[in-house]
């Protein structure tokens, strides 16, 4: 079992020295419950745990080039505010609040679209990510697609197709239903094969309805 | 649904979505976790001094830096942030706790008390207890540090009740507010004369007229609305009315169509007898939409005990209830399975809700 150990401190913050660990055992409530009494390494390790939905939530709403910045923010705001947090059951779906609302204060303020058109799909090829190349222009076309889509189904297919969260992951982080989580997966690949061009499998099966269990 | 592969990975690998997850892997998060117990503190003292994101970047980088680079850095904040509590004579605990706002003029002369905020005269302060009144011509913007915005109309009366680190209140008293908040759920609170509105993330206007009826309308988001047991959800595009004696009434997406606004109309604040009740219903319950799910939840509790079943009916209809949740429960108003139902729908997580509501409800406690 491996221990971490944080000694760093700073202005009016207590020391707080914690052993945490490696797996999973540590539950998100035990984990938020310590940071709120200032453990440090507690919340770095619930970053470590909700970074990807962060960046994920962001990613479906602001340009590329901005995000991480984002992300930084909206836990230096998660941890500046954790004590108000009373039902530390809900910190999934209060970060994923958080990061939405920060979402939206950086569109205000920069004033940029929301809703991916042809438009704002040119300005997201001018704010490159990665190095550049055919591959990533494909890339960046498909993001874009999926950005195209009603929010509920581009966070989520974001979530698992550029973060590699699961279903069952998206649905405890963000605390979402799984049954939401998989109609949104579902009817958001439909609508995302409809924009790339590519066949449905579901229309392709003679006698294959919506067989959604929702 | 033949889905599993994008559901949780197991199952036949669907060839096409694993080529999206290899191209779009790319933009996956992929930053180390960043020394929060060193950053959190002084990152908190530049941001107050304005100097914002791009100085955050110079100082700390987004990327990991060489160690002595780190430990420089964060004692040059270190040091900045002596030197200043030094200089300004203000203790650590008044720059946490800013108990009032700025207030910026957009057009003619608000007023925060007997001051008025002219044209050149700078931003003013709205201070806790103090009121901002608007004219005819004026318009003005009030800034909560670490809250977001409220947009201040012509016409408006309003006050600062609280201005915690923890949570914001205003009291609007008449005319029209735009929020725009980035707080987290439930620390943004306004009170109306017959409602109090919780922001859950994170853009609304708000207007209450004369009489103290209100119009709450959100863009963004969801928001809570609240007097004693009576509550409304409202979220992006829906709107929700608030009367004397009433409170909230019942939210409805701005979109539907203008036979069952009407009709949902005579029902929120009755005025009709129960035949025509009864037919108003039949409208509203035949006309709903798979969104005005939002509207028939809310039904299930404001409609008399013979009328919930064929509102839980046609509920279920648009969109089926969870499996822990029953027909007799619902019938019954069980408020677990209702709040249940109500995260179905998709429109915001209820607990965020029910945890700002007990806190707030120990808050009145200690008050009373």
């Amino acid at each position: 079992m491996r221990s971490q150990v944080d000694f760093h401190s700073s202005i009016g913050e207590r020391r707080t020295v914690s052993a945490w660990p490696a797996t999973e055992a540590c539950d998100d409530a035990s984990l938020v419950n310590a940071a709120q009494e200032g453990d440090r390494t507690a919340f770095g390790r619930l970053y470590e745990r909700y970074a990807r939905m962060v960046h994920g939530i962001l990613l479906a709403r602001v340009p590329f080039s901005e995000v991480d910045d984002l992300v930084q923010d909206v836990f230096l705001l998660a941890l500046g505010r954790l004590r108000s947090l009373r039902d530390v059951a809900r910190f999934g779906a209060w970060l994923a609040a958080i990061t939405r609302n920060r979402a939206h204060d950086h569109h205000r303020r920069s004033r940029e679209l929301t809703e991916s058109t042809e438009d704002s799909r040119q300005a997201e090829a001018a704010n490159r990510g990665p190095a550049s190349g055919e591959g990533n222009a494909e890339a960046e076309d498909i993001l874009a697609a999926v950005r195209g889509l009603p929010e509920a189904y581009r966070e989520t297919l974001i979530l698992r197709l550029v973060e590699g969260m699961t279903g069952p992951e998206i649905a405890a982080r963000t605390g979402l239903t799984p049954g939401s989580v998989r109609v949104n997966l579902h009817r958001g690949m439909r609508q995302l094969r409809e924009k790339l061009g590519r066949p449905d499998p579901e229309k392709q099966e003679p006698g294959a309805g919506s067989q959604e269990s929702e | 649904m033949k889905d599993d592969y994008l559901w949780d990975g197991s199952g036949e690998c669907d060839p096409e979505i694993r080529k999206l997850e290899m191209a779009l892997g790319r933009f996956r998060h992929d930053r180390p976790t960043p020394r929060f117990p060193a950053v959190a503190e002084a990152a908190r003292r530049v941001r107050w001094w304005g100097l914002g994101r791009a100085a955050w970047r110079r100082v700390f980088g987004v990327r990991p830096l060489p160690a002595f680079v780190t430990v420089s850095a964060t004692l040059l904040a270190v040091g900045v942030v002596w030197l200043v509590l030094r200089q300004s004579k203000r203790t650590p605990v008044s720059l946490v706790q800013r108990p009032e706002c700025d207030v910026t003029r957009l057009a003619g002369a608000p007023r925060v008390g007997s001051k008025a905020i002219g044209e050149g005269s700078g931003a003013g302060k709205l201070a806790v207890g103090q009121t901002l009144v608007t004219d005819s011509s004026s318009r003005a913007n009030i800034t909560m540090q670490g809250f977001g915005e409220v947009e201040v109309e012509p016409d408006t009366r309003l006050s600062l009740l609280e201005a915690g680190s923890a949570q914001k209140r205003l009291a609007l008293e008449r005319g029209t507010i735009h929020a725009a908040i980035w707080a987290p759920p439930g620390e943004f609170v306004v009170d109306t004369p017959f409602a109090v509105a919780v922001d859950l993330g994170c853009a609304y206007t708000l207007h209450v007229d004369d009489s103290g009826s209100g119009l709450l309308r959100t863009t963004l988001g969801w928001v809570g609305f609240k007097l004693d047991g009576r509550e409304s959800f409202i979220p992006a595009g829906a709107v929700c009315a608030t009367r004397p004696g009433t409170g909230p009434g019942i939210p409805y997406f701005e979109d539907a169509p203008e036979q069952f606004r009407a009709a949902l109309a005579q029902l929120d604040f009755p005025a009709a007898g129960a035949a025509e009740r009864s037919a108003e219903l039949r409208v509203v319950l035949s006309q709903a939409r798979q969104r005005d799910a939002l509207t028939l939840w809310h039904l299930l509790a404001r409609v008399n005990p013979s009328e919930r079943g064929g509102v839980y009916d046609r509920l279920a209809a648009l969109v089926p209830p969870p499996p822990q949740v029953t027909r007799e429960g619902v019938l019954r108003r069980d408020q677990t399975m209702l709040d249940l139902w109500w995260n179905k729908l998709g429109f915001g997580d209820i607990g965020l809700w029910r945890a700002w509501e007990r806190s707030w409800s120990q808050g009145e406690n200690h008050r009373n």
